[in-house]
């Protein structure tokens, strides 16, 4: 047998020889990590840290659109009629604000109507019924074409307001509107400040990493020369930042995990007093899904950015 | 075989190879010496594709290195064992780990790398220190050990850059002892070297370079 024939025989599959330096790779990178737990502890704290964060307000935000949900409507002008003021007249009113371009639709709530539904919605029917009338007048519903700005949604009611036979125009839902704005600053707010929070962890990671690589020079040299190619040489410092980055992602669920759970008590209790059914919605699958992923991603990519520059170095000749 | 075919290096206006021809035929062992600043290294980098020369050719078994680009760097420098005059151990793994790597690199199964790093210890005599730590071992050790590094994954050149330089005499004898039984195995071997009573104690091929040209070829 010659000897590149007796080679190849020792020679397992190309596939097999992969998956072994792979594992080597990693289960040397982590040990590596285990043998410096102070460092390792504190990289996966700071990258926990920056995903934490966003995610906690990501989960706030979550929340609160929970509650806002229950009073989805689109912002209306409540027409409250003058007691006095007679169905036909009603009627006439209506078709009157109908035929404004600005008005899109307007809905008429019959008093008698509405007093029977909030009999039933109500225990008040006693109390009702020791009236001598119904109190509740005729009202009309408009929904404006543009409801977009404060602006124009009062100009408006000012102008419903000038009409005679009307007692009151309540632009009623425009808490909402604010609330739905809020909400979208606030997502806003909450994306600016994770992209930036996880740029600081890519930096610090990245910077963790570079310190890693500069310790082992020698061991990327000494491989250049023998002949290992640069994925082989990187390999190692990829791993590393896989497992700070899983690493971190973990500890970040478990830090939103006690948040959650220190901070269920109260925005329960919160809600019950809101007289909302809703209870706290808790992180679930999602979240710790998505933190480790995205760790873990970020992990590569630090790895990717701080290896790529070293290379380069040593690929132009700079190292020796 | 190895083949210098005019090749020139220039470093801005210095000249650190200038036509240099030179021709080390296959399984034959030859030593290259000349004082510091002569080309040795120079000559060493280029044939390891660590530099390319600025004129001229180096032809490996009469294929030119200079297509040679890329990821086909890696596989050509994998026909090459180097011995380096600091042995360049990694201290962050044991002697069968160093020893282990160009096997690893080249995708040995563990069993079989393992079984060839203790083949290559027994060879140059440091079984028993498999397990060792790099630092644990004597400056002589630890050049055994690159050797077997250099050797581990049977290459078809041995290149050693002043292989025995902070050596005693009595372990550079016992050093090249080690390269002339690879070299009666079959394997190609360079020595650079300018370790006097080695080369006297030699009856192989010296080559000597001087301002980066070949002075004599002489069978000593």
């Amino acid at each position: 047998m010659t000897q590149p024939q007796k080679r190849d025989q020792a020679r397992w599959g190309a596939w097999a020889a992969w998956r072994a330096q792979h594992r080597t790779a990693a289960s040397n990178s982590w040990q590596k990590l285990v043998a410096q737990p102070a460092v390792t502890g504190i990289t996966w704290l700071v990258i926990a840290i920056s995903l934490a964060l966003p995610s906690a307000l990501l989960l706030t935000l979550d929340n609160l659109r929970a509650v806002a949900g229950g009073v989805d409507r689109p912002p209306q002008l409540s027409v409250l009629l003058t007691g006095d003021t007679a169905l036909p007249v009603a009627r006439q009113l209506q078709r009157t604000l109908e035929s404004w371009p600005e008005i899109d639709d307007v809905v008429l709530l019959d008093r008698e109507l509405a007093l029977s539904q909030f009999l039933r919605q109500t225990d008040l029917a006693a109390v009702m019924g020791s009236l001598a009338s119904n109190p509740l007048p005729h009202t009309l519903i408009a929904m404006p074409v543009d409801a977009s700005s404060e602006a124009v949604m009062t100009e408006l009611g000012q102008r419903v307001q000038a009409l005679s036979g009307i007692d009151r125009v309540i632009v009623d839902t425009r808490w909402v509107a604010r609330l739905e704005t809020a909400l979208q600053a606030g997502w806003r707010w909450v994306l600016g400040l994770g992209t930036v929070m996880l740029m600081g962890a890519v930096l610090v990671l990245g910077n963790t990493l570079r310190l890693a690589i500069d310790a082992r020079k020698d061991e990327i040299l000494v491989v250049h020369l023998i002949g290992g190619s640069p994925a082989f040489a990187r390999r190692p410092f990829l791993y590393l930042g896989l497992w700070y980055g899983l690493g971190g992602g973990m500890v970040a669920t478990l830090l939103l995990m006690m948040m959650t759970w220190w901070m269920t008590g109260p925005v329960n209790t919160l809600f019950v007093l809101y007289e909302s059914p809703q209870t706290m919605r808790v992180p679930g699958a999602f979240y710790p899904m998505t933190l480790t992923v995205l760790g873990g991603s970020l992990g590569l990519l630090s790895a990717r950015l701080a290896a790529g520059r070293y290379f380069r170095q040593l690929m132009s000749g700079t190292a020796s | 075989m190895i083949e210098f075919d005019r090749v020139s290096r220039r470093f801005g206006q210095q000249d650190a190879l200038r036509n240099l021809n030179l021709q080390v035929d296959k399984g034959e062992m030859a030593l290259l010496t000349g004082h510091s600043g002569a080309g040795k290294s120079t000559l060493l980098r280029l044939l390891l594709l660590l530099d390319r020369p600025t004129g001229g050719q180096i032809l490996v078994d009469g294929q030119s290195t200079q297509q040679i680009q890329g990821n086909a760097v890696g596989h050509y420098r994998r026909r090459f064992g180097v011995v380096f005059q600091e042995h360049r151990l990694l201290f962050d793994r044991n002697v069968h780990d160093n020893i282990a790597l160009p096997l690893e690199i080249a995708g040995f199964s563990p069993q079989e790398a393992s079984r060839r790093v203790r083949a290559a210890l027994d060879k140059v005599g440091l079984l028993a220190k498999e397990r060792a730590d790099p630092t644990a071992l004597s400056g002589g050790e630890q050049q055994r050990v690159a050797i077997a590094r250099a050797v581990v994954a049977r290459p078809e050149f041995l290149i050693a850059d002043e292989p025995t330089g902070n050596l005693d005499p009595a372990l550079s004898a016992e050093i090249m002892t080690l390269f002339e039984a690879f070299n009666q195995v079959g394997v190609t071997v360079l020595l650079a070297t300018h370790d006097v009573s080695l080369i006297r104690r030699s009856d192989h091929r010296l080559m000597t370079l001087s301002a980066g040209q070949l002075m004599q070829a002489e069978v000593a």
